[in-house]
C-alpha cells in the first residue's frame, strides 16, 4: 500500500490519477496473491508444486485491500473528488456515448457470468478427508511393542558369537546365495568379511585375539539383521517405497494414494515401532474407515512375511530413512 | 522516488537469491573428489548399504532383489554402460556415472540418489566415492588405453531450438534412417515383429516406446535424446548415428522425438458426455472427439501375492459417452504387440509364491512367464463397485471384498478373435476369490488394434435388472478403475496393471433456475445503472 502512495501523484493525467492508481493497486495485490505466493513458495521449498492459496484467503486479501483503498480515498476530500471524477465523467458521457454504453453493458455481463459460474453445477473430485495415523482400531498391546531385533537377547548374541567363531553364520535364505558367491570369490576372508561397517570389522579384529565381548557381538548381530532387512525391503517394499525409502519406487506413480516417503518428518519418526509393525502387518485393508482403506495399495504382509522378517524390514527401514521410532510414553502407575 | 528504487533493488535481490535455491542439477557443483584408496574404501561402505541388495555384493547385478526386476540391475563387471557421452562401445566418463546415480533411471528400480532430491540421499562426495568403488569391479577402468576421456562426444554446434520446421525435418530423418523398423511408425515401440531381442547380458529387451517420456531412462529432453543418437546404447541394438547422421540431423530428429511425447491429463473425474441418437460403435468415430478424456496411471499388481512389478501398460486414456438408454466407454492404451491367443496351459504356477514360508511373493519375469508371442491374450477390464455407498466409501480398488463386491467388465482379445462375445460381465469379492461370470451378460465390446495402440469400446444399458451390476444414474459420481493385461509381456491372471479409483459422472444439463438467476442479475444491475446515469445527468437522458 505504501508504494502506491508514492506512485499515485507521479505521472498520470490530471484528474484521473487517483482512479487509475487505485485500479492498479488492486490488480497488483491480486497478482501477488494469485501468482506471487505460489511462485515464491515453490522457490523456497524447491518442490514441484506451490503452496495452495485457498479461495477464502484470496477473498480476505481482496476485501482488505478494498477497505484500505476506500479508507485511504475517503480520508481526504480532494482524493475522493479525484477518484470519483473519471467515473462521473463516464456516466455523464464525457468520454463519448459509445464508451459509456460499452462500459455499462460489460459490467452487468461480468456480474451475470459470475452468478452463472457460481450457481451452475460443477464437476469436481469428491473430497475425502483422510486420517494419516488412525488409532480407532490400533491394538493397545502394540503401543509398547519393541522391535526384538533392535536389542537382541543375550542368548541370541552368544549363539551368534559362537557362529562367528566357527565361521558358520546363518543367514536368511534370500541373501544366502549372494553371500556364498562373495565367499567363493574371497575364500580367505571370514564369512562376515563382506560387511564393511565398523561394528563387524571391529568384531573380526577381536576374533583374531580370541575374546569377543558380548557388546561387540550384539552390535555386529544388529548389522547382520540390518543387512538382511535391507535385502527384504528391496525385494518386497522397494517397488513402491523406493530403494532409499523416499516413496519414489517405480510403482509410485501408478497409485493415487502415493506410497509414503519415510524420509519425510511426520511419517515413521512420529509413530512408535509397534504402530509401524501394525501397519506393515495389516496393510491398507486393515485400516479403519477414516483412513480410506479402499484407496490404499499397502499389502497385508502378515499373509506373506513371517513376523521376524517384518521386524527385520522395519529395522532396516528406519536405518535407511535415517530416522528413529518414537518412544512409547511412560505411564506412571498411580499409587494410592 | 529514491525509496521506490531502493525497494525495487531489494525485491530483485531477494528474487535472485530465491532462484539459486532452485532444483539441483545432475552435474557436480563442487570440484570432483580425487580418486584415492581412501575414497574407494568409503565408496565400498556406501555401496554395501545402498546398492548391494540389487547390484550384488560382487557388483555383478545379482543381488537378492535382482531376479524379480526387469530391466535388471546393471552388472558392473563387463564395464558396459548404456548411458554415456562417449563414443559407442566405450567406457563412460565419471561424470556420466555421476549423472545416473544423481537422477536415477526413470521407469526402472534405480531411483535418484542426489541428496538434494531425497533427504537421505548421497552427498556429492559420497557419490564420487561410490563411483570409484563401482569402477573397481571392471578391469577396463584401470586400463589407460581405454581412457574414456579421450573418447568424449562433444557437439560442435549449438542445439537447434525446437520448432515446427525442425520437427518436420526430424520426421523425414526418422523415415530415412529407418528408426521405425524397431520403434514403429508412431514411435510406440511396435516396429519389431518378434520378441527375440536380447541385450549383451542375455536378458530380453523391449523396444522403447518413445512417446512415454516418463519411461525414458536417461532423460526425455532433446539434449538427452541427441546424446543417445550420438553415443548409441551399449549392450543393446540401439546404434550410434554419429557416422550416419550429421549433427544437425540428429538435433532435428531429437526435436521430432520430443514432439511425439505424450503430455498426460491426469484427472480424477471423467465427464461422460450426452449424445443424441445411437452411441458410436466405431472406435475412430468423430463423436468420440466430443467427449473429454482423462489419462489414468496404472501400477503393477503388487498388492497381494502373486505380485507383479514388471507391468507393461502404465497409462490408459478413457472417454465416455451416453444417451438415454446406454453408456459407452472408449479406452486406449499403447501395446507393442497384438496378442489374440490364450494358452491356458502356459499360465504360471504361482503356488510357490504364496504363504509366509515362501522365499518371495513376486513373479520372476524371466523364469516364470514364457516371454513369447502367441501365448497370452491382451485384455482390459473396467471395474465398478456394485453398490454406490454414502460419502466416499467404496470397495477396495483391488477387487473389493466379501461385503463390498465389485463389477468387472472384462474385454478379451482372444474371445473377439474367435468371434465370441468379447466382454465378460463378472463380479469379484476380493483379490483371492475367483471371478464369477454373471448369468445375464449385458456388456458389449469391440477392440481395434492399429499402430501399437489398442482402442476398445465397452457399452451397456444405463440400468439393468441384474443385482451384481452397477447402475448408472445422472449426476452421481461413480467410481471406476482399470485392470490391463499385456499378453506378450507374460501377463495373465493377477499378473497385470491396475489403477486406483477414479470417477465417471454423467453430465447433466444446467438447471433452468441458474439461467433465471443470471438473467435477473444482469437486468437488475443494468436497471440500476440506468437509474444512476439518469440521476447524474438530471433528466437529460
Amino acid at each position: 500500500m505504501n508504494k502506491e502512495k508514492k506512485l499515485a501523484p507521479v505521472s498520470f493525467k490530471q484528474g484521473t490519477g487517483q482512479f487509475i492508481s487505485t485500479v492498479i493497486t488492486i490488480i497488483i495485490i491480486y497478482l501477488i496473491v494469485k501468482m506471487g505466493i505460489p511462485f515464491v513458495t515453490r522457490k523456497i521449498t524447491g518442490m514441484g508444486f506451490p503452496f495452495p492459496v485457498p479461495g477464502a484467503l484470496m477473498i480476505i486479501f481482496m476485501v482488505l485491500t478494498t477497505i484500505v483503498m476506500f479508507i485511504y480515498i475517503t480520508s481526504s476530500e480532494v482524493r475522493l473528488q479525484e477518484f470519483l471524477a473519471p467515473i462521473l465523467k463516464l456516466l455523464k458521457g464525457e468520454y463519448g456515448n459509445k464508451t459509456r454504453l460499452i462500459t455499462l453493458t460489460i459490467i452487468p455481463l461480468i456480474f451475470g457470468f459470475n452468478i452463472y459460474s457460481s450457481t451452475a453445477p460443477k464437476v469436481s473430485t469428491p473430497t475425502a478427508l483422510r486420517i494419516q495415523h488412525p488409532s480407532s482400531n490400533f491394538p493397545k498391546a502394540n503401543e509398547t511393542l519393541k522391535n526384538p531385533l533392535r536389542n537382541p537377547a543375550d542368548a541370541d548374541v552368544d549363539k551368534f558369537i559362537e557362529e562367528v567363531k566357527s565361521s558358520h553364520v546363518e543367514f536368511i535364505p534370500q541373501v544366502k546365495e549372494d553371500v556364498e558367491r562373495w565367499k567363493g570369490k574371497n575364500p580367505d576372508s571370514h564369512i562376515l568379511g563382506f560387511i564393511p561397517t565398523e561394528p563387524v570389522q571391529t568384531l573380526l579384529k577381536e576374533l583374531k585375539t580370541g575374546n569377543i565381548s558380548r557388546e561387540r557381538g550384539r552390535a555386529a548381530l544388529i548389522e547382520k539383521y540390518l543387512f538382511e532387512g535391507r535385502a527384504l525391503f528391496a525385494m518386497n517394499c522397494r517397488p513402491c517405497h523406493g530403494d532409499s525409502t523416499a516413496g519414489d519406487g517405480p510403482m509410485a506413480d501408478g497409485f493415487k494414494l502415493r506410497p509414503i516417503n519415510f524420509t519425510d518428518t511426520g511419517t515413521i519418526d512420529t509413530i512408535v515401532e509397534g504402530y509401524t509393525f501394525w501397519r506393515v502387518t495389516e496393510g491398507g485393508r486393515g485400516l479403519p474407515v477414516e483412513a480410506t482403506p479402499w484407496d490404499s495399495a499397502m499389502p497385508v504382509w502378515k499373509t506373506d512375511l513371517p513376523e521376524e522378517y517384518r521386524w527385520r524390514i522395519i529395522l532396516a527401514e528406519y536405518d535407511l530413512a535415517q530416522k528413529g521410532p518414537r518412544e512409547p510414553e511412560k505411564h506412571e502407575e498411580k499409587k494410592y | 522516488m529514491k525509496r521506490v528504487f531502493l525497494s525495487c533493488v531489494l525485491l530483485l535481490t531477494v528474487y535472485c537469491s530465491l532462484l539459486t535455491v532452485a532444483y539441483a542439477g545432475d552435474t557436480p557443483t563442487k570440484p570432483k573428489l580425487p580418486k584415492t584408496p581412501e575414497a574407494i574404501e568409503k565408496g565400498k561402505l556406501t555401496f554395501f548399504k545402498r546398492c548391494s541388495f540389487c547390484h550384488g555384493l560382487l557388483g555383478d547385478g545379482n543381488g537378492p532383489a535382482a531376479q524379480f526386476l526387469s530391466p535388471r540391475p546393471r552388472d558392473f563387471t563387463p564395464g558396459t554402460f548404456k548411458f554415456r557421452t562417449t563414443q559407442s562401445g566405450e567406457l563412460p566418463i565419471d561424470e556420466n556415472l555421476f549423472r545416473t546415480i544423481s537422477r536415477g533411471l526413470k521407469g526402472t528400480a534405480m531411483q535418484a540418489f542426489d541428496n538434494e532430491v531425497i533427504k537421505n540421499g548421497l552427498t556429492e562426495e559420497e557419490r564420487w566415492q561410490v563411483i570409484y568403488y563401482i569402477q573397481t569391479f571392471a578391469q577396463e577402468f584401470s586400463n589407460p588405453e581405454l581412457d574414456p576421456y579421450k573418447k568424449i562426444v562433444t557437439p560442435s554446434m549449438q542445439k537447434i531450438p525446437y520448432s515446427e520446421e525442425s520437427v518436420a525435418k526430424g520426421k523425414e530423418i526418422f523415415e530415412r534412417a529407418k528408426c521405425w523398423e524397431c520403434h514403429g511408425k508412431g514411435g510406440k515401440g511396435d516396429g519389431q515383429k518378434t520378441l527375440d531381442k536380447k541385450d549383451d547380458w542375455g536378458f530380453p529387451i523391449r523396444i522403447r516406446n518413445v512417446t512415454q517420456p516418463w519411461k525414458i531412462k536417461a532423460g526425455s529432453e532433446p539434449e538427452d535424446i541427441f546424446m543417445r543418437f550420438s553415443t548409441g546404447i551399449n549392450g543393446t541394438p540401439m546404434p550410434s548415428f554419429i557416422d550416419t547422421l550429421k549433427e544437425e540431423e540428429r538435433w532435428h530428429l531429437a526435436n521430432f522425438i520430443k514432439s511425439l511425447q505424450k503430455n498426460p491429463r491426469e484427472e480424477q473425474v471423467l465427464k461422460a458426455v450426452p449424445v443424441k441418437g445411437d452411441l458410436p460403435e466405431d472406435v475412430n468415430s468423430p463423436e468420440w472427439q466430443k467427449a473429454s478424456y482423462i489419462d489414468i496411471r496404472l501400477g503393477g499388481s503388487v498388492i497381494a501375492a502373486p505380485r507383479w512389478q514388471n507391468h507393461s501398460v502404465d497409462m490408459a486414456t478413457v472417454r465416455a459417452l451416453y444417451n438415454e438408454n446406454e453408456i459407452a466407454f472408449l479406452i486406449e492404451w499403447d501395446d507393442p504387440f497384438k496378442d489374440v491367443l490364450h494358452k491356458k496351459e502356459m499360465e504360471a504356477d504361482v503356488t510357490p509364491l504364496l504363504g509366509t514360508a515362501s522365499y518371495n511373493s513376486y513373479v520372476n519375469p524371466v523364469k516364470m512367464v514364457p516371454g513369447k508371442l502367441e501365448t497370452f491374450r491382451d485384455s482390459i477390464a473396467l471395474q465398478f463397485p456394485v453398490e454406490l455407498q454414502e460419502g466416499t466409501e467404496k470397495p477396495h480398488f483391488f477387487r473389493g471384498d466379501s461385503s463390498n463386491p465389485v463389477n468387472l467388465w472384462i474385454w478379451k482379445a482372444d474371445l473377439q478373435e474367435e468371434g465370441k462375445p468379447a466382454v465378460e460381465d463378472t463380479n469379484a469379492v476380493g483379490p483371492d476369490e475367483p471371478l464369477e461370470i454373471q448369468a445375464l451378460q449385458d456388456v458389449k465390446g469391440k477392440g481395434v488394434y492399429s499402430g501399437g495402440v489398442w482402442k476398445v469400446i465397452m457399452k451397456r444399458p444405463l440400468l439393468t435388472k441384474d443385482e451384481g451390476d452397477i447402475q448408472f444414474k445422472k449426476g452421481k459420481f461413480i467410481p471406476f478403475s482399470l485392470n490391463v493385461w499385456d499378453g506378450s509381456n507374460g501377463e495373465h491372471g493377477k499378473l497385470m496393471s491396475l489403477s486406483s479409483w477414479h470417477y465417471v459422472i454423467m453430465e447433466t444439463p444446467v438447471p433452468s433456475k441458474v439461467y433465471l438467476y443470471t438473467f435477473l442479475g444482469i437486468i437488475g444491475l443494468g436497471f440500476g445503472e440506468v437509474l444512476l446515469v439518469r440521476k447524474i445527468n438530471g433528466t437529460k437522458v
